[in-house]
């Protein structure tokens, strides 16, 4: 970790039941500012756990989060819209809105964060260019493959700028050069910047990017 | 923005087209008869209005009354607050009146002569519910021979009668014509409140992703709420213009026949300001029906979750 960059997201002795389940258990680590960081470990260890006590999905049963210098259990469930605005998401599973094309998929985003119409359109190139989906961009869910949703989910993710990349299994459903490409995609958007927190169990994926990894079985940080 | 959420809504709509129509349909049925009944009360309370202020009450004179003690009487009359408009009519006059409603059999005419009509009193009560008991007191009164009314409907032996049958008629048409449109106007809301809630049950992945992008609870609901209100002001629409394009196209006819009872406007600036104000208390109505519809469906679902 580049221990001059302050701490994004910071873990301190975090706790997590799902009634007797122990799902996390008095994890503490900090992922830094323009840091790209793995979250790996085996199905169940409790990496989408981590994620979506970043995203104020869940709150810890003890300890405390911050995101970008805010406690994430102390949060009101109006002001977790707000909070939510600044992370991006991808997920294994696209939740890519399917009745929409792929322009309207990325504009949804900056209508949620009440963006001028006006300014949609170069942010809307600009990200469809990047993740290399230019002359896509009227086509319908159902008319991409896998590799290219994940774009979508990507594009939709980094057009409102945020503080923070969350990735769940991005190439989970993707073979291996899909996913190389994807993960090439990752490495760019970081290198301008983006930190990035991706839980992946992938170790073909994890080896090549040697990136910081935070390891974890049964609810601990090893 | 708003245009994300209009899109989204027509979206929906052209996605279940079926459960749109069923909506666009009860909501046009209910406005339909909604318009329909306030032009009954309108015409109605016009039809009350009519016959309390036309003379309904007319005191025949006996033949020997003097002036003077005529001028003392209608005076007194005059000085009464539950009578108003009083007229005097001459026998001259009562013969011309005659002449005229028999003008299509001008013999009647030229066969009486003006004493054979009584000069007379006509008044109208500034209540109707106050005629009984004038008519009572104006038959004490030395100078007056017998008291009529003019007002009948179905053969009523006296105005009291009249005046029954006309609030009964008023109420059946104020309590029936409520009761049968708030039915429809409950089955309306129900719908609104089933068409919603299979609209929010169907939209739960769409609503999973919003949420985790980051939108706010107005977001998501915008596009639902607007749905709702498009079945309510589509539906007003449509039920009033039905009804307005039918009682524009039996309107004469339904003029013609209550003859002088203003019925319905005889002008068309104030026909169209009473479908005015009509259309607007709709929309308003349709408003309330579909934000309650909306807000009860999504605390449902809420509360389901």
């Amino acid at each position: 970790m580049d221990k001059t960059s302050p701490a994004l997201v910071k873990f301190e002795g975090v706790t997590k039941k799902f009634g007797n389940v122990t799902a996390l258990e008095k994890n503490s680590f900090e992922v830094a500012k323009g840091e790209f960081v793995f979250i790996t470990g085996p199905s169940g260890s409790g990496k989408t756990t981590i994620l979506k006590l970043i995203l104020g999905e869940i709150i810890p049963s003890a300890g405390v989060i911050h995101v970008d210098g805010v406690n994430v259990g102390l949060l009101k469930p109006d002001d977790l819209p707000l909070f939510r605005q600044k992370i991006g998401t991808v997920f294994q599973d696209f939740k890519i809105l399917n009745e929409r094309t792929v322009r309207e998929n990325v504009e949804v985003a900056l209508a949620v964060i009440g963006l001028p119409t006006d300014s949609w359109e170069d942010r809307v190139k600009n990200v469809l260019k990047l993740v290399g989906l230019t002359g896509q961009i009227d086509l319908f869910p159902s008319q991409l493959s896998g590799g290219e949703l994940q774009r979508v989910s990507l594009a939709r993710a980094l057009v409102v700028n945020p503080k923070i990349l969350l990735a769940d299994e991005p190439t989970g459903n993707l073979d291996w050069d899909t996913s190389d490409e994807i993960m090439d995609l990752f490495e760019k958007i970081n290198k301008e910047g983006k930190t990035i927190i991706m839980a992946t169990h992938n170790k073909e994926i994890v080896k090549k990017l040697k990136k910081r990894i935070i390891h974890i079985e049964n609810g601990k940080i090893e | 923005m708003s245009n994300i959420h209009f899109k989204t809504a027509t979206d929906y709509i052209r996605r279940a087209p079926f459960q749109a129509l069923s909506a666009v349909f009860i909501l046009s049925l209910t406005f339909f008869v909604a318009t329909l009944v306030s032009i009954l009360v309108y015409s109605s309370s016009k039809v009350i209005n009519y016959f309390e202020t036309r003379p309904q009450v007319i005191a025949f004179l006996k033949s020997d009354a003097k002036e003077e003690e005529v001028a003392t009487l209608q005076h007194k009359f005059s000085q009464d607050i539950r009578i108003k408009d009083v007229k005097y009519v001459s026998r001259e006059e009562a013969l011309s009146i005659y002449k005229k409603a028999t003008s299509d059999n001008p013999l009647l005419g030229e066969l009486v002569s003006p004493s054979s009509f009584p000069a007379s009193l006509e008044f109208s009560a500034s209540d109707l519910s106050f005629a009984q008991e004038i008519i009572d007191e104006v038959k004490k009164e030395e100078i007056v021979d017998s008291v009529g009314f003019t007002a009948a409907i179905g053969g009523e032996s006296s105005l009291k009668d009249v005046v029954g049958r006309l609030r009964t008629i008023t109420s059946y048409v104020r309590i029936g014509g409520g009761v049968f449109t708030g039915i429809l106007a409950l089955t309306s809301f129900f719908v609104l409140l089933i068409t919603i809630s299979m609209r929010i049950a169907t939209r739960r992945e769409e609503v999973e992703i919003l949420n985790l992008i980051g939108a706010t609870k107005k977001f998501i609901r915008s596009p639902i709420i607007l749905e709702a209100l498009i079945y309510s002001v589509v539906g007003v629409i449509l039920g009033w213009s039905l009804a307005f394009i039918g009682i524009l196209y039996s309107a004469p006819g339904v003029v013609s026949y209550f003859g002088d009872i203003p019925v319905l406007p005889k002008d068309s600036l104030t026909l169209l300001t009473l479908f005015g104000i009509i259309l607007v208390s709709e929309l308003l109505l349709g408003v309330v029906l579909s934000l309650s519809g909306t807000f009860l469906a999504i605390s449902r679902v809420k509360k389901m979750r």
